[in-house]
């Protein structure tokens, strides 16, 4: 039975490229609770980023169910609390689900301030001047105070994440999704990025969080995914995952990169 | 060839290119401002997952590309409009109406088929990862479109939009043949009037270059300066 926790619970997923040729994701359930920080590691092309992208739908899923809050986003409709069958709208649940991509994918032709207040403005029809107070706050809490007016090509790839990161928070979601969100980063500015998303864990954040950063998955994630071939093959606390592996994939996995 | 009584003669009839000018400038200008809009509806239609309206975008490019212009204005003037009486007032006191409106209808119909090919292209040119930004947002297709994707993908194609006006100058010539008031037609009145052609085609190709060749400078020195802006 789904607990009250139970933010994202994801069932039988699958996700097929080339009319089945490639698997990406085959057949993945996993549980997500509130407050849980979630970190999945494995090879490259075992399906992360997929699984990732499937949780807000970005990626269309060939089968399966994500339940986000008691709602089944991959379905045309679902039925409210009042029994109504209702149109999904999947905009509405994106909204509650804040993603950092590898690439930052800042808005260039906006300043940093733009980029963070377009969102709460546009959707949430929020106040320019709320939304903007709201903005320079969470600049400031990532030591970005004074560039509120630059625009992104202005910013080392460090700066950029770390807007990308406040720009997700400005919609308040009630998951955080990051993609690699170091891998494009030069090695000396990966810390700051890394120290961004160490405090947002420990303020309580539920987060799902795809890296190639060990020491980093070790020290921060609460529940560790690994994943080969489109499949889930070993879940569990860093300490069973790293310090005690289970499958021969994952002692193979972590051989090659520890 | 050129004589300088041949001169004289045109010179008296000066007004008439003054007038051609006005028309090519107007003619052109609200070509481009139409065609741009056209080319934008079909350049979304061609992109759009409902397959009749690309379909029909489609067909309309090809057609439109891979017909003479010269057939397209004659379809556009003795075809669809022939029927329709549109009123006859003249616009600046001399541009007979109902020959310019068929004409910036016939070139902005073909305009358009080129302009929404590159419209597209720029589209298509913004990395996905821009509309996957925003659509993880919560921002609707239709705001990613307009607030994320349309604004990078037109400040990338300005110079081919503007590069777009000045072949547009140059192919409204084609509209002395409907007996619109533009360059063209100023050099065949005053060739009936004064029995001269080469020194009023001297002075059409004087005043089609001095339109024509500084533009396109202009344009080539902002895209220098516009790629230059984003390399920084
Ligand atoms: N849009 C796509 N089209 C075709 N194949 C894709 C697409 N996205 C991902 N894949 C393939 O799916 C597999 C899993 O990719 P991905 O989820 O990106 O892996 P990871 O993030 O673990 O490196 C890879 O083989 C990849 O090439
Ligand atoms: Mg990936």
């Amino acid at each position: 039975m789904a607990s009250n926790a139970e933010l994202i619970k994801v069932t039988g997923l699958c996700k097929h490229f080339y009319n089945g040729d490639l698997k990406a994701l085959d057949g993945v359930d996993y549980s997500i609770n509130k407050g849980d920080v979630v970190v999945v590691i494995g090879p490259s092309g075992s399906g992360k980023s997929t699984f990732l992208r499937c949780l807000n739908l970005l990626e269309v899923p060939t089968s399966g169910e994500v339940v986000f809050k008691g709602v089944d986003i991959t379905k045309k409709y679902y039925t409210d609390k009042n029994g109504n069958k209702v149109r999904l709208n999947i905009d509405e649940h994106r909204r509650k689900m804040g993603m950092v991509f590898q690439h930052f994918n800042l808005f260039p032709h906006m300043t940093v301030l733009a980029n963070m207040t377009l969102a709460p403005i546009k959707v949430k029809k929020m106040d320019k001047e709320t939304a903007e107070k709201k903005a320079r706050k969470l600049l400031e809490r990532v030591g970005l105070a004074d560039r509120a007016d630059a625009y992104p090509i202005q910013l080392s790839g460090g700066q950029k994440q770390r807007v990308a990161i406040v720009r997700a928070l400005m919609m308040e979601p009630e998951v955080m999704l990051f993609d690699e969100p170091t891998s494009a980063l030069d090695p000396e500015m990966v810390g700051e990025v890394l120290e961004v998303i160490r405090e947002l864990a420990q303020s309580g954040m539920t987060m799902v969080i795809v890296t190639h950063e060990m020491g980093f998955a070790k020290e921060v994630g609460k529940k560790i995914v690994f994943m080969a071939d489109g499949k889930i093959v070993e879940t569990g606390s860093p300490q069973e995952i790293f310090d005690n592996p289970k499958s021969p994939r994952l002692q193979d996995f972590l051989r090659k990169v520890l | 060839m050129f004589t300088s009584a041949g001169f004289a003669k045109t010179w008296q009839y000066i007004q008439l290119f003054k007038e051609g000018l006005i028309c090519t400038l107007s003619l052109s200008a609200l070509t481009v401002i139409f065609g741009f809009i056209f080319a934008l509806i079909l350049a979304l239609m061609r992109m759009s997952k409902i397959k009749p309206l690309s379909w029909f975008a489609t067909c309309y490019v090809e057609l439109f590309r891979a017909t003479p212009m010269l057939v397209q204005l004659f379809i556009v003037y003795y075809v669809v409009f022939a029927k329709a009486s549109l009123p006859n007032f003249k616009l600046f006191g001399f541009i007979r109406f109902e020959r310019f409106f068929p004409g910036v209808v016939a070139l902005s119909m073909n305009s358009g088929a080129y302009l929404s090919e590159i419209i597209r292209a720029g589209i298509q040119s913004i990395d996905h990862g821009q509309t996957e930004a925003s659509r993880s947002l919560g921002l609707s297709s239709r705001q990613t479109l307009f607030d994320i994707v349309l604004p990078q993908a037109i400040k990338n194609i300005l110079p081919a939009i503007a590069n777009e006006f000045v072949t547009i100058i140059k192919e409204s010539s084609i509209c002395y043949t409907i007996g619109v008031q533009e360059i063209m037609y100023a050099v065949a009145s005053i060739k009936g009037a004064t029995y001269r052609i080469a020194e009023p085609l001297l002075i059409a190709t004087a005043v089609y270059f001095c339109l024509t060749f500084p533009t396109s400078k202009i344009i080539a020195y902002f895209e220098r300066r516009m790629s230059r802006g984003f390399k920084r």
